[in-house]
């Protein structure tokens, strides 16, 4: 699933982000012209710009005039209701798609930690601004009925006290969207700062928060930054006194499993509060291949201690759930924790998958598992 | 792909602290049988050990290449800074064990009459005959104690009737709960009411109401007809038969959830575990409370049906509780009370409401007792010493007392030195300290003082004894450690 | 520490710099219920605990006995040590558990910033 593409720009002299308005197909169905509603256009005038797999000589006469970005390839993969950027060399970014319950805003590629499995690699270069920009203007073209949209990066609390004024802006503007902040939770160990974000006091907002390990000289290795451990504890347990709902998120690699019971008993014990655990499976991809030896653990080799914190947590009355993860990895009494987490524009299913009845079921595998998965996926009969 | 330069993975090494000497937290212990021991941190978080470890961590002498010391730094039990990180953490879960006295009294017991139409040889309560009307507490009472059950603060209120036989004096309980209801207009408090009965004075009348109000009930069923029977006489019929018929009534009306039922343990049942564990299973009801004899009242004078030593009353509770766990290994969701509240405390970060398990025990800080004659007591066992002429736990009487006097007055403070744990002789170091309580009463009417004697203290040595046995299954047999999670969380396997 | 079984009592000397007076009297409270216990200071190094049994101890009980005083002795030092070192640390948390403001609230460890600049603090 394609969320870039380039092509070459006409009259475009800063960021659009507009809204794909209109799609035409033409020349038996070969081409296509896109127009595309930036929110500020009058629908009177016509579109904010143009896009099309067409040359520029191809285009109809009066969308010459128009911004526009042309010879873009076949574009298959927008429809109308998406939201793309637009930027002035040429290059398409979807933004956010109609079609899918897997839409999120992301805010950064800076973060300030470094973890051994991180999927999207940080960049140190101030983009806050630009994103934010960019972001601001999206929240006011995303359709209101739209179910859950998540915050992404890069690490959101970065942004600082221009977090606040974003997640005002989403509650104001999708009051009835659960929102799904992805953070390290560090920066909320300072009350200060948890207390500005939990003024926003969005009842529909979780913050999706990792911990790897109940030991923190482990977790602190894993994410490659000391004293994480303490300050995202400390941060859980602020955003906690000030109501805030909180998740947290566990990546299942060779780190994590030798003392993954004992820190699902860690999470009980000392957050019994939160809303949810996601045990989460690996991504192949961004740090991960460069970090196997340290990392890749087949996930059928962890099923056992994967129960064993599923299991504790569920007695214990703890909302919890497997992501990431193929059903005939699974004994079948773990299925009914299992979500199809994985997002519709990276997910795939693999050869063996084709023969298995339960594909409809399973959440499938990550596109960059075809570097690497589990000897173990093959495909089941429904009796 | 490699991180840049800046971003250089570093190893495990890089992020620990081998090379500092750990300092301790605070922790208690205690040998659990010849190989090992438990410790137990300040919010109760254990960890079970070989024996000596204990020693050993006091020495320093732990090393952190040991698989131990990070469980022992992740539990809390040492610290590689002088004041941990998360101490605040800690604080808070300190203060969640100790929530039960944020909203002080909520549980307001009205000793609403003595009358009874039953004879129990352990009744602690001495009950006078069914005729003896100067037994019943006045509405001027019944006003006043209403009056001073609003200046609790507490935002969740139970009102429990006890006796005697409260449902001899329905048109008071009648009286009382409309009263209550019609003040809490303004208040809009959680009102939980509770009626303690033997049940053979229910009808369909006295149902209706109940049902309109959602008021519980609590009854008294000791087992298997020859045991029940031989416990508790009832004048007009046969006490067994009809708390039966009568409880199947009221399930049936009232709901099973709204029906619970009690059992003491008199000489006689310490002789029967199996048979009455069976005899309440087959009864359908949910859960049996294994609780020994309170010393009080009738109980002391007939020593001979109800004297029974620690000892004798353990032998039975460990038989009991192992049949109990047997029926839940084979499927059945069949609890044991007392069990459930110590497992609550060891196995959940939460607080539990059983007052004579909690330090500071629960009397006037969570539960307070309104006598039918007026008079204001700290407890249940507080009431029945006064019937023996002894008002050391009298805290004042309705009609000339104020709230403060009672609730916060000199005698609550003198009671005050002595109900929690944490500073009594033999307790205060205890391994079991955070899942046991404190019983001032208990050892003032057995023992003398209110601090007690730990060595020869029944409470002590029962609860001591229990405390260990059930450590001891959890961590021994995992299928047992499920069961009594599904106990604490009430949720069948 | 020595143990000296006397015909009537078992008499146990420690010295008090290793097992001091509280030790003694928190280890051998225990001891009252099958015991009349008697502890005191025989000179400002040894201590002195005697115990006399209430009722006759078995011959074949005797090594069970010895071998409970020593390990008591261990664990109630053990406590002693735990108990004093933690003093500081627990009334500090008893405190904070209790304290209805945050004003006890310790300021967060360490750094969070990124490469580029982060300061939580900052308006």
């Amino acid at each position: 699933m394609k969320l870039h593409a380039r092509g070459i720009a006409s009259s475009i002299s800063s960021l659009i982000v507009g809204e794909i308005a209109h799609t035409l197909t033409v020349a038996n169905g070969k081409e296509r012209i896109l127009s595309v509603n930036d929110g500020y256009n009058s629908a009177a005038i016509g579109p904010a710009a143009i896009i099309s797999s067409l040359p520029f000589e191809g285009l109809p006469q009066e969308f010459k005039l128009l911004p526009s970005v042309h010879s873009a390839g076949a574009l298959d993969h927008l429809a109308e209701g998406d939201i793309v950027l637009i930027k002035p060399d040429g290059e398409l970014h979807t933004l956010y798609r109609r079609q899918s319950d897997h839409n999120a805003l992301f805010v950064t590629d800076r973060c300030n930690s470094n973890c051994l499995m991180c999927s999207q690699p940080p960049k140190d270069r101030d983009d806050i601004g630009f994103f934010l920009e960019i972001n601001m203007r999206l929240l006011e073209l995303i359709p209101k009925d739209i179910h859950i949209l998540g915050i992404t990066g890069g690490e959101p609390t970065l942004l600082g006290p221009r977090l606040y004024f974003m997640l005002r802006k989403i509650k104001d503007r999708l009051p009835d969207t659960e929102i799904h902040m992805l953070t390290n939770g560090r920066a909320f160990a300072w009350m200060n700062y948890a207390e500005l974000v939990a003024s926003v006091d969005n009842p529909r907002m979780v913050y999706a928060i990792p911990l790897y390990s109940d030991y923190y000289a482990l977790h602190d290795y894993i994410v490659q930054a000391k004293d994480a451990f303490s300050q995202t504890t400390l941060g859980i347990h602020n955003l906690a006194r000030l109501n805030q709902r909180i998740e947290i998120r566990i990546v299942l690699h060779k780190q994590v499993i030798p003392r993954l019971k004992q820190l699902a008993n860690f999470i009980y014990r000392n957050m019994p509060f939160v809303d949810h655990v996601a045990l989460m499976g690996l991504e192949y991809t961004g740090y991960t291949p460069h970090n196997d030896p340290l990392l890749w653990i087949d996930p059928y080799d962890y099923v056992e201690q994967l129960n064993d914190a599923v299991e504790f947590l569920a007695l214990n009355g703890v909302n919890v759930s497997i992501y990431n993860l193929q059903l005939c990895l699974l004994p079948k009494h773990l299925w009914k924790y299992c979500r199809k987490s994985i997002s519709d524009w990276k997910q795939i299913y693999i050869d063996e998958c084709m023969q298995c009845d339960w594909r409809e079921e399973c959440g499938g595998l990550f596109m960059s598992s075809t570097r690497k998965h589990s000897s173990h996926i093959a495909p089941m009969k429904k009796q | 792909m490699a991180p840049l330069a800046s971003r250089k993975f570093k190893p495990l090494e890089f992020y620990s602290s081998p090379s500092i000497a750990y300092y301790l937290l605070p922790f208690r212990f205690h040998r659990l049988n010849d190989s090992r021991e438990i410790l137990v941190n300040e919010v109760g978080d254990y960890i079970v050990a070989p024996i000596d470890t204990a020693r050993r961590i006091a020495a320093h002498d732990i090393s952190p290449s040991e698989s131990i010391y990070a469980d022992l730094v992740a539990n809390f039990f040492i610290s590689e800074k002088p004041i941990p990180d998360l101490i605040d953490i800690l604080a808070t879960r300190y203060r969640t064990k100790k929530s039960f006295l944020d909203d002080f009294t909520s549980l307001h017991i009205f000793v609403i009459t003595l009358r009874c139409d039953h004879t129990c040889h352990y009744c602690q309560v001495s009950r006078q005959s069914e005729d003896k009307h100067q037994y019943d507490m006045s509405r001027t009472d019944i006003d006043g104690f209403i009056d001073l059950m609003f200046k609790s603060p507490s935002r969740d209120v139970t009102v429990e009737f006890q006796g005697g036989e409260p449902l001899l004096v329905f048109d008071n309980i009648v009286y009382a709960v409309k009263r209550i209801e019609e003040l809490n207009r303004a208040d809009k408090r959680r009102v939980r009411f509770v009626v303690c009965t033997n049940l053979s004075n229910i009808n369909l009348d006295i149902l209706t109401f109940l049902k309109e109000h959602g008021i519980l009930i609590s009854t008294s069923y000791d087992g298997p007809e020859f045991i029940h029977n031989s416990n508790r006489t009832f004048s007009r019929g046969n006490s067994h038969a009809t708390v039966l018929e009568k409880i199947g009534l009221c399930r049936e009306i009232l709901g099973n959830d709204m029906v619970s039922a009690l059992m003491t343990a008199s000489s006689l049942t310490l002789n029967y575990p199996v048979e009455i564990v069976d005899d309440y299973v087959a009864q359908g009801l949910p859960s049996i409370f294994l609780r020994q004899i309170n010393p009080y009242g009738f109980a002391k004078k007939n020593r001979m049906k109800n004297a029974y030593t620690a000892e004798q009353f353990l032998e039975f509770y460990k038989t009991a509780l192992q049949h109990i766990i047997n029926l839940n290994l084979r499927g059945l969701f069949f609890l044991e009370e007392f069990a459930t509240i110590i497992l609550s405390k060891i196995l959940t970060p939460f607080p539990i409401g059983f007052t004579d398990l909690q330090s500071p025990n629960g009397m006037i800080n969570g539960a307070i007792v309104y006598n039918y004659d007026g008079f204001v007591y700290a407890s249940d066992e507080s009431r029945m010493l006064a019937e023996e002429r002894d008002f050391t736990f009298q805290l004042g009487h309705v009609k000339s007392d104020s709230y403060q006097k009672i609730f916060y007055g000199a005698k609550a403070q003198h009671i005050a030195k002595y109900w929690a744990n944490e500073s009594l002789a033999g307790c205060s170091e205890c391994g079991f300290q955070s899942y046991c309580g404190a019983d001032p009463v208990r050892h003032y009417a057995t023992q003398g003082d209110l601090a007690g004697y730990r060595p020869t203290s029944s409470f002590c040595i029962t609860n001591m004894e229990i405390i260990r046995f059930l450590i001891e299954l959890l961590t021994e047999n995992r299928s047992i450690e499920r069961v009594f999670r599904s106990w604490v969380n009430k949720t069948p396997l | 520490m020595d143990i000296i079984n006397h015909t009537d009592h078992v008499e146990i000397k420690v010295q008090l710099d290793l097992y001091s007076i509280t030790v003694l009297h928190k280890c051998f409270y225990w001891y009252g219920a099958n015991f009349s216990v008697d502890i005191e200071t025989e000179s400002d190094k040894v201590g002195r605990v005697r115990l006399f049994p209430k009722t006759e101890i078995p011959v074949a009980e005797y090594p069970n006995l010895l071998s409970k005083i020593r390990n008591d002795l261990i664990d109630f030092k053990t406590r002693d040590i735990v108990s004093k070192e933690t003093q500081n640390v627990r009334d500090l948390l008893i405190a904070k558990a209790f304290s209805h403001s945050d004003e006890l609230d310790d300021s967060p460890p360490g750094d969070i910033s990124d490469p580029v600049g982060f300061d939580p603090t900052a308006k």
